[in-house]
């Protein structure tokens, strides 16, 4: 072991070496663990003790220190102050190499995938398995890969197929493979299921428990309760940047974690459900409406009234966000016919579906939704560019203006409209995109999954702004992997299947098990 | 509604004070590293800091700086012109004929300007037309027009030098205005229009946008296809213009004129601070970009040193100015 390197490790050590050793079966402590960034205390006192073969959830709004803390137990931050025990032993890890060494695993919420490089490439990335004359062993490296995606249920996908032809749910799995292919002691989960189904999500699970089972520690960081619930030994709750309270999982509930997690303020809203409006005329209506990737002839049909919002429900591949980008001319249509307030139309680009009155919250934030580099005012008014200028000429202050009158209509919370939008926490990001749309008084809204990534509170805050407009009068078309989400949201949930409407649900007939029963059925067409 | 109004006043000025600190921040760098130049060499060389050699100082950055101000578009949304040079030779060579003809001065001179400016304007219009409709890289598609464009030159003009230019035409090579020579403020009024354009209009925040999420520019339901094209048509245009001043200047308009020229104009964008990536620099950036590279070569001819010397140094300038900025966007962004 290298000889302690500062002070406060030394002491932490000596304090604990000895009985940690001899009582406790925890396999990593944290002790009041500081992290200052600048003059941003990003950690004030985290302490956490990780038992071996347990699961442990660690919740917290963002920002609460969770991201920060992660990052420190895997190499990429050396904390300010405080110290972490491994066996007993200091650790501190000199990066995410040494990390990694020491058995401490990460499937991060961002991809690090090469998108251009297969999935076995992928997997078998951090060491490339190579033949007796130093040469890549591909063959090797295929079985490798095989057998890591198979333990995860993966058999569908081909190991030789480039990563960025597979969907955003595939990658995540597939970075879950290869962080399992090493051996791991601790294998820290940061909020895998963002963007999974509930069957993925249950095979996930199913995973989990299997490497736990191995005597795995697994560290599962998650704004999904009822998963924390379902599947977890302990919590941790952190609320900003320090630690709250660890629970065993069968003394606590979601309300109480909930309230510990938000501190004073009451997620009150989230327990709110919309209440009905008078359903105005029909904004918008598919008839057999069909992309380029639908398989069936019959496509997607239904009516989306002013006043309403309409719940699309289904798994990965069922065709939800597609259909979106369908309406809202981003990918050709294939076949069937879209009726704007009863006239036909057709767009051929984004821009005609804008002009027609349609906006669109896409799932993809960072690349789709703003500009990260850019003012927030700016990034506010980029898809409403004629209101703020004159002749082609941009007005700042009308910017501005329009930014400021947004921002405090949707409660954002930013450092200064001038301030980057990369500078916002996730919830005032979306925040940022929604007032985006807003600018333009849209008539429909399409939402794909509006709270992606979302921390409890700004996830209650946007709630509200869709149910007032709803009240206002816009049409709103929702897609959700989050089932609870759109129970509390919608008038009506549409479940697709295969790129079609599988059964529509009304809201007295809101259910998990309901639409559950409709996404995994598969039509009977005669096949 | 009064005490809105003045702190939405505030906001918006504590915005640009914030904003323009940062930005000075930014340009403050390159801003030091010519200062730090012009201090070395007045000291280490007697003519450096003589009205002359200002002046001829200013004549030289003249033809880099316009095409940078150019280049400034193509590269802030993550493009790059290698044609420049080319087109310069081919603006030159078609104003040339345009000029020898026999129409009268005023009115020959006027076709010269006009034909160097369309054919530039043209050559950038189809630079931006082909790379943004296939979405190819512009890196191949102006490789290509380099040699279009290089070809074409010699052919029109037989690969022969046009000379002798009415007299008219070459006093305005060589005017100055207070020591200050025209066809630099020319210049000048072109990076201050390129500011504008950039920094004022819905044009120039979307290119900016473009830049640094093509998609996110697209869903806002604006037309990619055509900011591209008007980027490239833009860097056209100062090729025509860059040609023209040329020919004032050099009395000649040949064919192998401006070999390499881009290479110089996309170093004075690089080390202006823009990045190769696209979505953030600026105008004032490429301005001192192109005086650093600009009296760093005649301090470096003033100190004596070898044309093989001086290319050795200005290359490590680059590659220092480049590592040097990438520490400068570090610290700026945090």
């Amino acid at each position: 072991m290298d000889i302690v390197q500062t002070r406060e490790a030394s002491q932490g050590q000596t304090d604990n070496q000895e009985t940690l050793q001899d009582i406790s079966p925890d396999i990593l402590t944290v002790r009041d663990l500081h992290k200052n960034f600048g003059g941003v205390k990003a950690l004030k006192g985290v302490s956490l003790s990780l038992r071996a073969g347990e699961v442990h959830a660690l919740v917290g709004e963002n920002g609460a220190g969770k991201s920060t803390l992660i990052k420190i137990l895997t190499g990429v931050f050396q904390p300010s102050a405080g110290d972490i025990l491994l066996d007993g032993q200091v650790y501190k890890p000199a990066g995410p190499r040494d990390a990694k060494f020491r058995g401490i695993q990460v499937v991060h919420q961002e991809f690090n995938l090469l998108p251009h490089l297969s999935v076995a490439e992928n997997i078998s990335f951090e060491q490339m398995p190579r033949t007796r004359l130093g040469l890549l062993d591909k063959k090797e490296m295929d079985r490798r890969a095989r057998v890591a995606l198979d333990a995860i249920g993966l058999q569908d996908v081909d190991v030789n197929a480039r990563v960025y032809s597979l969907g955003i749910a595939h990658r995540q799995l597939i970075e879950i493979a290869r962080a399992l292919q090493s051996d791991s002691r601790i294998l820290i989960l940061d909020e895998p299921t963002a963007t999974l189904t509930d069957r993925e999500t249950d095979r996930l699970f199913n995973i989990v428990a299997a490497i736990r089972a191995q005597g795995v520690t697994v560290v599962f960081v998650s704004h999904h309760l009822n998963e924390v619930f379902a599947n977890c030994d302990r919590v941790t709750v952190l609320r900003s940047g320090e630690t709250i309270v660890t629970e065993e999982i069968s003394e606590t509930s979601p309300d109480q974690l909930v309230a510990l997690m938000v501190g004073r303020r009451l997620a009150k809203e989230m327990a709110l459900e919309k209440t009905t409006t008078e359903l105005g005329s029909v904004a918008l209506s598919l008839q057999n409406f069909r992309v380029a990737k639908s398989p069936y002839e019959e496509g997607v049909s239904f009516d989306l009234r002013y006043g309403e919002i309409l719940g699309i429900a289904g798994l990965v591949g069922a065709g939800r966000t597609e259909l979106l980008r369908g309406i809202f001319g981003i990918d050709p249509v294939a076949s069937g016919q879209m009726m704007r307030e009863g006239t036909p139309v057709s767009f051929a680009s984004p821009r005609e579906a804008i002009k027609s009155g349609i906006g669109f919250v896409t799932e993809d934030r960072k690349d789709e939704g703003l500009i990260l580099d850019m003012a927030i005012a700016a990034n506010v008014a980029l898809a409403a560019l004629e209101k703020v200028s004159q002749k082609g000429l941009l007005n700042r202050l009308a910017e501005l203006s329009l930014a400021d009158r947004l921002g405090s209509m949707l409660k954002l919370k930013s450092g200064g409209l001038s301030d980057r939008a990369a500078s916002l926490s996730g919830g005032n990001q979306q925040k940022v995109v929604i007032a985006k749309w807003l600018a333009r008084d849209p008539s429909v809204l399409l939402l794909d999954e509006p709270t992606r990534g979302v921390d409890v509170g700004a996830k209650a805050e946007i709630y509200a702004i869709m149910r007032s407009l709803a009240q206002k009068g816009v049409a709103m078309l929702v897609v959700s992997s989050e089932l609870p989400e759109l129970i509390t949201l919608c008038d009506r949930i549409l479940v697709l299947s295969d790129h079609r409407v599988q059964g529509e649900i009304p809201r007295e007939a809101f259910s998990e098990e309901a639409i559950l029963r409709l996404a995994y059925q598969r039509k009977d067409q005669g096949i | 509604m009064n005490v809105e109004a003045t702190g939405l006043a505030q906001t918006a000025f504590t915005g640009r004070k914030k904003l323009s600190f940062k930005s000075v921040l930014r340009e403050a760098g390159i801003g030091l590293a010519l200062v730090a130049l012009v201090i070395i060499f007045s000291v280490t060389t007697e003519h450096f800091l003589t009205a002359n050699n200002i002046t001829n100082i200013l004549t030289q950055v003249t033809i880099n700086l316009v095409l940078a101000v150019g280049m400034t578009f193509v590269i802030l949304i993550g493009g790059i012109d290698l044609s420049v040079g080319s087109l310069l030779a081919l603006c030159a060579v078609v104003a040339g004929k345009a000029i020898s003809l026999d129409v009268g001065v005023p009115m020959a001179i006027s076709l010269a300007v006009l034909a160097a400016v369309l054919a530039g304007t043209v050559c950038g219009l189809l630079n931006g037309a082909i790379s943004a409709f296939w979405a190819l890289p512009s890196f191949i598609i102006t490789l290509g027009m380099l040699n279009v464009a290089r070809g074409a030159a010699l052919h029109i003009s037989d690969a022969r030098t046009i000379y002798s230019f009415p007299s008219e035409f070459n006093a305005f090579g060589s005017m100055t205005l207070y020591g200050i020579p025209v066809v630099f403020l020319v210049a000048l009024m072109l990076a201050l229009l390129a500011w504008f354009v950039l920094t004022r209009t819905v044009f120039g925040r979307l290119l900016y946008g473009l830049g640094n999420s093509e998609e996110a520019v697209r869903l806002a339901g604006h037309s990619v296809f055509w900011c591209k094209v008007a980027a490239f048509t833009i860097c056209g245009f100062t090729a025509g213009i860059a040609a023209i001043i040329y020919m004032a200047r050099l009395n000649i308009s040949s064919p192998i004129a401006g070999v390499g020229f881009e290479l110089n104009a996309i170093a004075a964008v690089i080390i202006g601070g823009t990045s190769l990536s696209g979505g953030r620099g600026s105008v004032l950036g490429t301005l001192l970009g192109a005086f650093i590279i600009g009296v760093l070569a005649n301090g470096l001819i003033l100190l004596g040193l070898s044309d093989f010397m001086r290319q050795m140094i200005t290359g490590v300038v680059i590659i220092v100015a480049v590592i040097l900025d990438h520490y400068r966007a570090k610290y700026t962004r945090n």
